[in-house]
């Protein structure tokens, strides 16, 4: 579309640009092989025993079953599964409600102090995790929220808001305010104006955020490593971690645990990439 | 802790924020009951993400025993031990390499990458190798992280097999056994994980720039490169610069893969801010040494984002 | 828990209060059992173990069970970690306040942090050596738990670390097990020329050297000296024998490992694996890691796995019959609501025909009681290994245990510099000495 499709279309293919274009597609398959090959190793190694492991690496797997996949399925990805669904939507859903709620106020109503409060919400988008690991053990310990589904989600949604309350504020004020206006003289209470007209005309971008927050919260690592410790509330990123310490002498099991837990958000991705790109494409504005 | 994707992403946005005008619902009259709309977000926010920021300050200056329950003011004790450990030292060197390295690949790389797939002709194309660049970038850093750790490793691992045969024994290694070799093996993971999203985000920038400004350098006579040079370059300038300095800050972030893949180890050599800041409070029971780590890791994030913030107005005002 | 800073705060921190409860409800004094004290079998005991494995984990279930029925008002609730977890674990709920009535203990450094912050029960009165529980259990075990003179902790089974090798393998070679250590450095050279590893070795994870290194101090510092070094008020390590022992350290990874980078990026389970997998002759384990060397599916078979203590260097000035190893076992929480259960409790789950099933397989974890393996259903190297460490004269507790937190890391972080190759003996002993010197 841009550069080279320009030149396309204007010069003559001559045998320097067929080169070219040669060069250019013999460079990306070559990049996708380096990108695409270890996520298919790991794959199929879920299918082979210690000694294939142990044994030439490129090799197929001498047979083809389930075994693996199964065992890592029981060892504990079903549970850590289970914990990183509950987390990922129950965070998803109070992080978007509360952000478009918050973004409503934000745009549509009067307030005092509102740069203030618009400040202190997108500026919480600076502020990095890590810093804030320490003070944040001793006071879920002290509110005994410690090694709860509780710490990751009020954790996820708190350190979420800024940035999608950022994203749906831009959009809401991109909304024409006729719609709202002519409620209100209708009669419609805030509530039901939030609820009735706004909230259903922001759909898009509610749609982008909840695809970055499942990505970043399926993923997240550093507080669920730190705030949960019973394989019960642990999470696929840090239960892959401990399931790989206690079958660490079963590779097959550890590499099928990580296909499974990695195949859920990749086939997410393919399945809504095109709200996701829509969604980066308005949170970078212009 | 995010994905470094996304926390590049977060960058972009931040900047948006500043330029945004913040008083357009700026009304005569105020109505202190609109604030039930904020409250739950002040709330959640001020308590779970800037309360602990000033709260690890007051840690850092204290000395604290769990078993015994006893802690001790020591005042700035913990920021002199920080300057006279050589692990934050070499924690620091690692984080700057980490920044450097990414903003060659997952900068400059990105950005060429996605020049080029942007010139192919179909819309299909372009999205099928978009898609595919950035599939890593979907996974979770943990997984990427344990399989390079198993790539890496010298007796079943890939990267070895893989150079053996095709013939370069010589640079066989056990890659993140080497005290040498540990931080840049896992800073070339990160690359590979990463550069798929940097490549989306530059693409989509690359999207808005108006075609007739391509059109018009053809008509000038201008080969594909000078396009790139004088058309592309300076067009994206905005979104270049952001993920530059977001990509400083999300290098002195880094935590999981590091933590995954060596622990810091050999010999403390690959550790970074962040693991040494997880070594010291959880593992050798410091909490107060480790919020002095962390404020380290504020401070460097803060002056990054203050010349994010200054980059993005200065540039608003050029244009 | 005040600060000056934080009335300035206040404003900021409306929340802060939360965050500040911390830091009361320990016992000012120490607790001490009482040997007379009735047992009320009501209530409910909360037990922090170390069984999380799976292969581990119906242990305790099974005891508890048993407990209950035999006393129906009791309930047992267990939280059950794996190895790498439990310290995590146990670190937060001291730090809220919220141990169990029973919970898991390393020997040395960590026990001791529960001592000094008066933690766990004095238990003198009914598990010293001269009392009646006391005298069914291993001496040494009870022993290793001592604190200022004071027993405080409940050994439940006995671990130790010996060279695994492949019976087939050394006697193809003509090998037999090594009595020195230079005989054993021989003998990888011998194993070498086969191409085979002579010992897998990996040390992705830093505390396998320590093991290493534990027996080989063992052997050349006298016990005395250790001890005292153990201790950062009266640490010197200035005896000799340390840069001895590291430089033996080093041959051994000269001569008989793949070579210390490569250690270094290999993690202990997969030399474990390489071993199980005959593609190594030795592999340096512990007591309870002899079932998952040699097992009916794996290449290695249960009859060509044997072991050796790992030999003494000629010369040596330390104590040449001691065996590193250390028993593990559990405390009882000083604010625990009913001592006198808790201590019941631990007296039935060490008792010898609890400890017969946790010495048995699956679980192979000999057990702290006096009679309590039965050599009928226990894996034979298991057996043998019991034996070698009751007629040890010394246990080597592990360096990253018994050692303060700092010095542990110390010893952590250079030893694998020196496997590495970056660091020579002394320049290690440096490094742990200013580590001891900042933990006084």
């Amino acid at each position: 579309m841009t550069v080279m499709a320009a030149s396309g279309r204007t010069a003559r293919p001559t045998f320097g640009s067929a080169l070219a274009k040669a060069f250019l597609y013999s460079f990306l398959i070559c990049l996708g092989i380096v990108v695409l090959y270890p996520l298919v190793w790991m794959a199929l190694n879920g299918f082979k025993d210690n000694g294939q492991i142990f044994g030439d690496p490129f090799a197929l797997p001498s047979r083809w079953t389930w075994g693996n996949y199964v065992q890592a399925w029981n060892r504990g990805v079903r549970d850590y599964l289970a914990s990183s669904l509950l987390v990922t939507v129950a965070s998803a859903i109070c992080t978007v409600l509360i952000s478009a709620w918050t973004a409503y106020g934000l745009t549509r109503t009067p307030m005092p102090g509102k740069p203030l409060i618009v400040g202190l919400v997108l500026g919480g988008l600076m502020l990095s995790p890590t810093v804030a690991l320490i003070p944040l053990v001793r006071m879920l310990q002290a509110i005994g929220l410690y090694n709860t589904y509780w710490a990751l989600i009020i954790l996820y949604t708190a350190f979420r808001i800024p940035f999608s309350t950022f994203l749906i504020r831009a959009y809401m004020l991109g909304l024409p305010k006729d719609l709202d206006e002519a409620a209100r003289i209708d009669g419609a209470s805030e509530g039901q104006i939030f609820w009735r007209i706004i909230l259903p005309l922001c759909q898009p971008i509610i749609i982008s955020c909840i695809i970055l927050h499942v990505l970043f919260a399926w993923n997240e690592y550093l507080f669920a490593m730190v705030f949960t410790n019973g394989s019960a509330v642990q999470t696929l990123p840090v239960g892959l971690t401990s399931l790989m310490s206690k079958n660490g002498t079963n590779y097959g099991v550890v590499f099928a645990a990580m296909t499974i837990s990695a195949l859920p958000i990749v086939l997410l991705f393919f399945a809504a990439q095109r709200y996701f790109i829509r969604g980066l494409s308005e949170g970078i504005g212009k | 802790m995010a994905n470094s994707g996304l926390a590049r992403m977060e960058g972009a946005a931040l900047s948006n924020a500043a330029g945004e005008p913040a008083a357009k619902a700026g009304r005569p009259f105020r109505h202190w009951s609109s604030l039930r709309w904020v409250a739950v977000a002040v709330i959640l926010v001020g308590w779970f993400v800037y309360y602990p920021i000033v709260d690890n300050f007051i840690v850092s200056t204290t000395d604290e025993d769990i078993f015994t329950g006893e802690t001790t003011n020591i005042g700035l004790a913990n920021y002199e031990r920080l300057l006279h450990d050589p692990v934050v030292w070499v924690a620091l060197w690692n984080n700057t390499l980490y920044a450097l390295i990414s903003i060659i690949f997952q900068v400059g790389g990105a950005f060429v990458l996605a020049a080029l797939i942007e010139g192919l002709g179909s819309e299909r194309q372009r999205r099928f190798w978009r898609a595919i660049y950035f599939i890593p970038s979907a996974i979770s850093i943990t997984i990427t992280g344990l399989l390079f750790y198993f790539i890496y490793q010298p007796d079943i691992g890939l990267l070895n097999a893989g150079l053996r045969r095709i013939g370069l024994e010589q640079l066989i290694q056990p890659w993140l056994g080497s005290e040498h070799t540990a931080i840049y093996a896992i800073i070339a993971m990160s690359q590979w994980q990463g550069f798929g999203y940097s490549t989306l985000l530059f693409a989509i920038a690359i999207q808005k720039i108006p075609r007739d400004l391509y059109d018009a350098a053809v008509m000038d006579g201008a080969g594909p490169l000078r396009r790139l040079w004088s058309v592309t370059l300076p067009l994206t300038r905005e979104m270049t610069g952001l993920m530059i300095i977001v990509t400083i800050t999300g290098a002195f972030q880094v935590f999981n893969e590091v933590m995954v893949m060596t622990a810091g180890g050999p010999n403390n050599r690959s550790q970074v801010l962040g693991t040494w800041l997880y070594q010291q409070g959880f593992i050798q029971n410091n909490f107060g040494y480790g919020a002095a780590i962390a404020a380290v890791i504020f401070a460097v994030t803060m002056i990054t984002g203050a010349a994010q913030l200054w980059y993005t107005r200065r540039r608003r005002i050029e244009l | 828990m005040k600060y000056s800073i934080q009335a300035a705060m206040a404003a900021l921190a409306a929340a802060s209060a939360l965050g500040m409860t911390m830091g009361q409800g320990i016992a000012a004094e120490a607790v001490q059992a009482d040997a007379n004290a009735k047992v009320d079998y009501q209530g409910t005991l909360s037990v922090l173990t170390k069984f999380g494995a799976q292969q581990l984990a119906p242990y305790l279930v099974g005891v508890a069970q048993h407990y209950e029925k035999l006393h129906p008002g009791v309930k047992i609730e267990l939280i059950q970690e794996s190895d790498d977890s439990v310290k995590d674990k146990t670190k937060t709920l001291v730090a809220s306040n919220s141990l169990p009535d029973i919970y898991f203990s390393w020997t040395g450094s960590w026990g001791g942090n529960f001592v000094r912050g008066h933690r766990a029960v004095d238990l003198t009165t009914v598990i010293g050596p001269d009392t009646e529980w006391g005298k069914t259990l291993t001496p040494a075990a009870v022993q290793a738990f001592m604190y200022n003179g004071k027993y405080y902790g409940i050994p439940l089974y006995l671990d130790a670390k010996f060279m695994g090798y492949n019976k087939q393998a050394f006697a193809k070679l003509g090998l037999s097990a090594p009595k020195t250590f230079e005989e054993l450095l021989s003998s990888c050279e011998t194993i070498r020329k086969s191409s085979m590893t002579p010992i897998s070795f990996g040390n992705k994870e830093a505390w396998p050297a320590i093991h290493y290194v534990g027996q080989l101090l063992a052997y050349d510092v006298p016990q005395a000296v250790l001890e005292k070094d153990f201790n950062p008020s009266t640490a010197q390590y200035s005896d000799p024998g340390y840069v001895a022992a590291l430089s033996q350290y080093k041959q051994l990874i000269d001569s008989c490992t793949d070579g210390g980078a490569s250690v270094n990026g290999t993690s202990y389970s997969s030399a474990i694996q390489t071993f199980s997998n005959t593609k190594s002759a030795m592999y340096y384990q512990e007591i309870i890691e002899f079932d998952q060397s040699a097992s009916a599916d794996s290449a290695l078979k249960v009859s060509d796995l044997g072991f050796f203590t790992l030999p003494a260097p000629k010369g040596a000035k330390g104590d040449v019959k001691a065996i590193e190893g250390a028993p593990e076992g559990y405390m009882i929480s000083s604010a625990s609501k009913n001592i006198p259960l808790a201590i019941d409790f631990m007296k039935f789950v060490t008792s010898k025909q609890n400890g017969q099933v946790l010495s048995a397989s699956p679980y192979g974890q000999p057990s702290a009681t006096i009679g309590g393996a039965s050599e009928s259903n226990m894996n034979p190297s298991v057996v043998a290994g019991l034996k070698e460490i009751a007629s040890a004269s010394y246990l080597m507790p592990w360096l990253d245990t018994v050692n303060p937190p700092r010095v542990a890391s110390a010893w952590l972080s250079s030893l694998q510099a020196l496997t590495g190759g970056s660091m020579t003996p002394e320049q290690v002993m440096e490094q742990v000495k200013q580590a001891a010197a900042s933990s006084k």
